[in-house]
């Protein structure tokens, strides 16, 4: 983690916004490839028909400029801390399933996500101290 | 349909989780080296090809699950990706970081689970 950026260039300030992208693009994919679904047509396997919806071009726009930040990332925080962080979205998404789509999440379920939240809060809490020393 | 769906499931991952590594090996690259030479720029292509792949094997998927159920497939990435980080790329895995790995792994699976 050689002399990193501050301000908008802020690795971490970057990792945020690029699982905010990955957060919105998510949800946006999963409306897109409902609507257009075509579950008998075997073409549909490759996701390629998924492309006659907007919603998944807006996700698509997303995507990128998540990839484009996580390159950034990638500059400056080891793969090991950074990937397990942006899994922060395993618990956005179930969240946003449930907020947004409708989806039901069951206690399991729920249990699930306080596990996530639990290692989330392992990983992020040296980092946390190495940066106050900073 | 279940065991082609476990195929897709299945390539989607490994295809995801060669992207990241490669892609980390590629930036890596570039600080010492720029981003002007071959070696990096081919090494990106290579890591967008691939999770383009993967991209549309889930879109495929999302098609025909629910994406709360989809989802943490992906999850399992975590601990593919931490441990392949340090025995490919050395990098350091403390042993908090490692069950950190792991239990967000462990709930990924349990909310695919349930």
């Amino acid at each position: 983690m050689q002399n990193r950026p501050s301000g908008f260039g802020n690795p971490w300030l970057q990792l945020a916004i690029s699982v905010v992208c990955v957060f919105a693009s998510e949800l946006l994919l999963k409306r897109g490839a409902s609507e257009v679904a075509a579950p008998n047509d075997a073409i549909s396997w490759t996701g390629i028909n998924g492309l006659a919806s907007p919603l998944v071009w807006w996700a698509i726009v997303l995507i990128i400029a998540s990839f484009i930040t996580w390159l950034y990332v990638l500059r400056y925080i080891p793969l090991s801390v950074a990937y397990p962080l942006s899994r922060v979205v395993d618990v956005l998404v179930p969240l946003g399933c449930w907020i947004f789509l409708g989806e039901l999440i069951s206690t399991l379920r729920w249990c699930g996500i306080a596990l996530v939240i639990f290692g989330l809060a392992l990983v992020a809490k040296p980092i946390a101290k190495m940066e106050e020393r900073l | 349909m279940t065991f082609l769906a476990f195929v897709f499931i299945l390539i989607s991952l490994v295809t995801f989780v060669a992207a990241q590594l490669i892609l980390k090996k590629a930036m890596e690259f570039s600080t010492a080296q720029g981003m002007r030479n071959s070696y990096f720029v081919s090494r990106v292509v290579v890591g967008v090809v691939l999770m383009t792949v993967s991209f549309f094997l889930t879109l495929g998927l999302l098609q025909r699950f629910d994406l709360s159920y989809l989802y943490p497939f992906q999850g399992l990435s975590v601990i593919f990706i931490t441990i392949l980080a340090a025995v490919v790329l050395k990098e350091k895995l403390s042993m908090r970081l490692t069950i950190g790995a792991l239990l967000i792994t462990a709930g990924v699976v349990l909310v695919s689970m349930s």
